[in-house]
């Protein structure tokens, strides 16, 4: 059991370590966090749009019109579509803060970068007529959001590199003495700033006379689709979920570290069953973020809290009881550092082991439930992870109780994975207590 | 006394604010403690006598220290135990010890 910690400690913690602190990691997840709070209020206008009543639909058009949910969705459309344009932004300037370069102009570069990555055409079908033809002058909403993420993920690391290493190499345009600094500083990213957009430019008009056309429809095939693949699969994510309990079980977040990698994969799948959804389709995807944050992970990564459930109902030592008590507030809302600490589940090799086995177990039988079609699949509604279970399950498969359930079997299946581990540690602790309640006592017998 | 504290989103290590804040005012401190995620560090070190860090983002230390140098703040992580109890009064003493006051 040692020889665990002693890998823990020696091999995956420094190696997590790298990664966690690897720049552009951090600013990919820093800048699409910035994405969030907007989703999570389009997520908002759209269960509005979608709640599952008897009669809300005719209630609705009745009150507002036939147009009402057009009208209800056009901040689904400025939020959940711009989700790329944003990213752009927030992944540039949070990368340039890493380099302590002017991160506001780093962004405005990266957005205008990504936009001249973009053809400013849409397809639109005439009445009548068969085949779209493409309509210039009109930015594609399609391209602004999740179908736009690694394009823009792309471009801002790239925009921001360039940007800050001729910044860093000093090659600017010098204004003489007596110009005030703040119009000197404007003149500052006017090199880095061409450099960027004619480097994007010359790349675009190369691909537009290859059969690709657009960048996008490049890094679709190259990026966008394998990174699909291994996250849409159960292998995938069965890695992604090990990974992050691994890393956990080091007392790192997990969460956080992989999301950096996994984030952008899960966001794209998520927008996608929010089209779907809102178009009134069958959702195509299963894995997403709400799968992981709301059917997995329920009451904070490593689903524990069914254990803080056991610790409640069943603790004999002291220690175990107090820990349930202070963990259960939190537990609701899917936080359980108390537990991972405070048990501690870190570097404990007896409590690691139901601490991966669960959220794993999770993810296939969740796999089953939602293929075979018990369970509704995730509706690409954002669902904030702190959102409490059975809540958290029904908004996210947009209003089915089926979701709510599955979030209770799930709680009952890791309830009894943990159970066993749970007593021998408890047993431990309380022979610990016991022990220490009798030396102490023996030395009072004795004074 | 001014206490900084960070881990991921903020939200793991304000449940420890107010039990630090509680055994401050037990011992008659008058302190402020607040926690923020580890991308605003740099946007409150200033206000901060001294920084502490949650375990779970010690990956995040070697660049938190290298700032708190530069602002001539001390910067440490959170002893686990203590972290995971949310024991309020020992890591406010663990606070105290680090900033010298």
């Amino acid at each position: 059991m040692s020889r665990l910690n002693d890998i823990l400690e020696n091999k995956v913690m420094p190696a997590a370590g790298r990664v966690a602190g690897q720049r552009h990691l951090q600013a990919l997840r820093d800048g699409i966090i910035l994405t969030m709070p907007l989703i999570i209020v389009g997520s908002l206008f759209l269960i509005l749009g979608f709640l599952p009543i008897p009669g809300y639909e005719d209630f609705m058009a009745r009150t507002f019109g036939d147009a009402w949910l057009t009208k209800l969705m056009y901040p689904v459309g400025a939020t959940f579509d711009i989700m790329a344009l944003i990213a752009a932004f927030g992944i540039a300037y949070r990368l340039a803060e890493k380099y302590n370069v002017d991160a506001l102009t780093a962004g405005a570069i990266s957005v205008a970068a990504f936009l001249l990555a973009t053809p400013y055409q849409v397809p639109f079908t005439p009445e009548g007529a068969k085949e779209a033809i493409m309509v210039g002058g009109a930015i594609p909403s399609a391209l602004m959001g999740s179908k736009g993420l690694f394009v823009a993920m792309l471009i801002a690391m790239i925009s921001t590199e360039i940007y800050r290493f001729i910044i860093q190499k000093n090659i600017i345009i010098r204004m003489p003495d007596g110009v005030p600094p703040a119009v000197a500083k404007s003149f500052v990213a006017l090199i880095p700033g061409f450099v960027v957009i004619a480097l994007i430019w010359v790349l675009r008009l190369i691909v537009e006379n290859t059969s690709f056309e657009s960048l996008h429809n490049i890094v679709g095939e190259v990026l966008g689709k394998p990174l699909g693949v291994l996250g849409g699969s159960l292998i995938g994510t069965l890695v992604a979920v090990f990974l992050i309990q691994l890393l956990w079980s080091c007392g790192l977040h997990g969460a956080s570290i992989v999301g950096g990698v996994m984030g952008p994969i899960w966001l794209s799948s998520m927008d996608e069953n929010r089209l779907a959804f809102q178009a009134d389709q069958a959702v195509p995807n299963i894995f997403t973020q709400q799968f992981i944050d709301i059917f997995i992970y329920v009451g904070g990564s490593g689903a524990t809290l069914a254990l803080v459930l056991a610790m409640i109902l069943r603790a004999r030592s002291q220690q175990m009881k107090q820990l349930g008590r202070l963990a259960i507030g939190p537990g609701f809302f899917n936080i359980n550092e108390p537990i991972t600490f405070g048990m501690p589940i870190v570097m404990n090799p007896l409590m690691i082991v139901p601490f991966v086995l669960t959220p794993l177990v999770m993810v296939v039988t969740t796999y089953i439930g939602m293929t075979t079609g018990l369970v509704a699949k995730p509706a690409g509604i954002a669902v904030p992870w702190t959102m409490p279970p059975i809540i958290g399950g029904y908004l996210a498969t947009g209003g089915k109780l089926s979701g709510a359930v599955l979030q209770l079997v799930n709680f009952a299946l890791a309830f009894g994975i943990y159970y066993p581990f749970f007593r021998m540690w408890d047993k431990q602790k309380y022979s610990e207590e016991q022990g220490a309640i009798e030396i102490t006592t023996a030395k009072k017998l004795q004074a | 006394m001014n206490i900084l504290l960070c881990c991921a989103a903020g939200m793991s290590t304000s449940l420890l604010v107010t039990k630090m804040e509680k055994a401050a005012s037990d011992e008659g401190l008058s302190c402020k403690i607040w926690a923020v995620p580890g991308d605003a560090v740099k946007n409150h070190i200033n206000e901060a006598d001294v920084l502490l860090v949650g375990p779970q983002v010690r990956y995040l230390l070697p660049q938190l220290k290298k700032l708190g140098e530069e602002k001539g703040i001390p910067v440490d992580v959170i002893n686990t135990v203590h972290y995971g109890m949310c024991n309020g009064a020992e890591v406010l003493k663990f606070a105290k010890q680090l900033s010298g006051k």
